[in-house]
């Protein structure tokens, strides 16, 4: 009798043992390929460079903008408060921090869109939430906010709201003198957006 | 894949019917195992018995090793295991009232179920004064209310608690009970030679 | 005296590693399949719920920990998973009685060194303060000790550690009741 017990103790150290030498698990709580599906073929991931800029110029705090463009890149121009984080090392243990912050909206931008959207698959599938994509990257930006087009006179009256958005928001990043804007219309809190405006995208 | 019904795998009323076999093949084990009678229960205070240390102590290492073999295997997602929330003050407390009615009672709720099936009149006792507990605790509850929620942690496991993996947790888990296990052995067979008029029943 | 009527005096227990073991794939699964462990406070509590419900309903909302557990949409408290376990539980107790042979007429245990009197207010006592107890540790020993333990909740191991400590702790103040 006194044998068996001595057996059965063994094997149980064994099987405990056991759960000490199997490799650990990944910490990543990966969605299901359905879910992430359903999610990738949603638009909602995308902000706009409109959007961004808002936010900058707000000083939202729940903004947290992150290059995942290389560091050289980086460093050479980037967007105000972003952090920099190349797409290669976005797994990497050292960022996982900047992440999973909670009430915190991540923007993904590179130069296009497809970079940052790899960066957003990447981090959906960590499970990571509240991620977003900047629509167009940085040459939407440059386009758009730093160099905007002034549009023709046949235009919207919101077209031309957006217009002196961008030209305040031009002002904001690159420090140039904006031009007085019409009278009523007050530079850079003009915009109220609204959802689904045709301006909004286009990039 | 598991858990079954959190995940909607199972779903309606068979939640009820699963809910009635698990707690019959509680109870059956209980019983079996001698946990319907209140002297084999105390038995574990005062030597003369472990069986309560050797059933509880075993259900655990082996649920406890199964979970994280489970868990290591895809078979259950342990994000969606209700891990007790802990309430530092609340439950230091309230297991010192436990551990004072366990030694005076000599049943816990579940086992003194298990009694009233066969027919123990201290079984039902126990659980009528058991109810009544409860009823006292949630008519004074606007008086402890805070201590109730005083101190919480979370759903803090125990290896977050003390910065070491799970897995070495329910390791050293094993260790000490198998190790219990001899001792109590050990003692108990001192203290039966000494003990004649203990007889189950 | 004669051993074989001390083996007969001896009910037909299982082994209590057989029984640990069962126990604990019995909790494994329960976990596997819920995604939670083995209760018995828990039906208690639901049942003082919708007693003191039904009979106070205005005393009840008024209550914060009552409100707690009276569903929102009407429906009674006692239609719970917890319910039926604990139903389940009291049918297993005596399928296994009666298999054993455990299942008798009414009756008292108690050691030969106390009345059944005795035994009766202590049982009844100690039901009282495992009763306010199971409530502050979020749990009796099934649902916090055992099942909190075994899926690692740091709580469930306080509860646990705390309950059969102090049991030793007074066990030699009670040793009347029962050696």
């Amino acid at each position: 009798m006194n044998k068996n017990y001595l057996f059965l103790a063994i094997l149980m150290i064994l099987l405990a043992a056991g759960l000490l030498l199997v490799p650990e698990r990944q910490n990543y709580q990966q969605i299901k390929p359905e879910k992430l599906m359903w999610d990738i073929t949603q638009t909602s991931r995308f902000v706009t460079v409109d959007q961004v800029a808002q936010m900058i110029i707000e000083g939202d705090p729940t903004l947290e903008l992150i290059d995942i463009r290389p560091a050289k890149d980086f460093e050479a121009f980037s967007l105000t408060n972003a952090i920099n984080i190349p797409l290669d090392s976005l797994m990497k243990p050292d960022y996982q921090d900047y992440l999973g912050i909670e009430d915190m909206n991540v923007v993904f931008y590179g130069n296009s869109d497809i970079k940052a959207d790899q960066a957003w698959v990447i981090s959906k599938r960590m499970g990571y939430n509240s991620i977003y994509v900047m629509q167009g990257g940085l040459n939407c930006w440059i386009r758009k906010i730093i160099q905007p087009v002034e549009p023709e006179e046949s235009a919207s009256q919101e077209e031309f709201d957006l217009y002196q958005f961008r030209k305040g928001a031009c002002a904001f990043f690159t420090g140039t003198k904006v031009e007085a804007p019409d009278a009523g219309k007050t530079g850079i809190k003009v915009v109220k957006r609204k959802k689904g405006t045709a301006v909004a995208g286009g990039c | 894949m598991g858990p079954l019904i959190p995940q909607e795998i199972i779903t309606g009323q068979w939640d009820f019917v699963i809910a009635l076999l698990i707690g019959g093949a509680f109870g059956f084990i209980l019983e079996a195992s001698g946990f319907s009678s209140s002297r084999n229960i105390a038995g574990v205070f005062y030597g003369y018995n472990f069986v309560v240390l050797r059933v509880f102590f075993t259900a655990m290492i082996v649920a406890m090793v199964g979970l994280l073999y489970f868990s290591y295997f895809g078979w259950i997602d342990l994000d969606l295991v209700f891990v007790l929330p802990t309430y530092l003050n609340s439950m230091l407390f309230g297991g010192f009232l436990m551990g004072l009615g366990f030694v005076i009672g000599g049943f816990c709720p579940g086992t003194s179920y298990t009694a009233v099936a066969i027919g123990k009149i201290d079984g039902i006792v126990f659980a009528t004064g058991f109810l009544i507990g409860v009823f006292l605790f949630a008519e004074g509850f606007p008086f402890y209310e805070d201590f109730y929620t005083a101190n919480d942690l979370g759903n803090i496991t125990i290896g977050e608690m003390f910065g070491i993996s799970n897995e070495w947790i329910a390791f050293l888990f094993v260790v000490v009970a198998i190790v219990a296990f001899y001792v109590t052995w050990l003692i108990e067979k001192r203290v039966r030679k000494n003990m004649t008029e203990y007889k189950f029943e | 005296m004669d051993t074989k009527i001390v083996k007969k005096q001896q009910p037909k227990y299982i082994n209590p590693y057989f029984g640990g073991i069962l126990l604990g794939l019995l909790l494994l699964a329960a976990f596997f399949i819920a995604g939670r462990g083995l209760s018995a406070s828990g039906a208690v509590k639901l049942l003082v719920v919708t007693v003191v419900d039904k009979v106070a309903p205005a005393h009840a909302e008024g209550n914060a920990y009552y409100s707690k557990f009276i569903p929102a949409d009407g429906s009674s408290p006692l239609y719970n998973w917890l319910i039926f376990g604990a139903i389940g539980t009291f049918f297993g107790g005596m399928l296994s009685g009666a298999i054993f042979g455990r299942l008798k007429k009414l009756r008292v245990e108690h050691s030969p060194k106390i009345s059944a009197r005795t035994r009766l207010i202590a049982a009844g006592a100690g039901g009282i303060l495992f009763g306010i107890g199971s409530q502050f540790g979020r749990g009796c020993s099934s649902g916090a000790a055992l099942s909190g333990t075994a899926s690692l909740s740091f709580g469930g191991l306080i509860v646990m550690a705390l309950m059969f400590g102090i049991g030793y702790v007074f066990a030699w103040f009670f040793r009347k009741l029962w050696i």
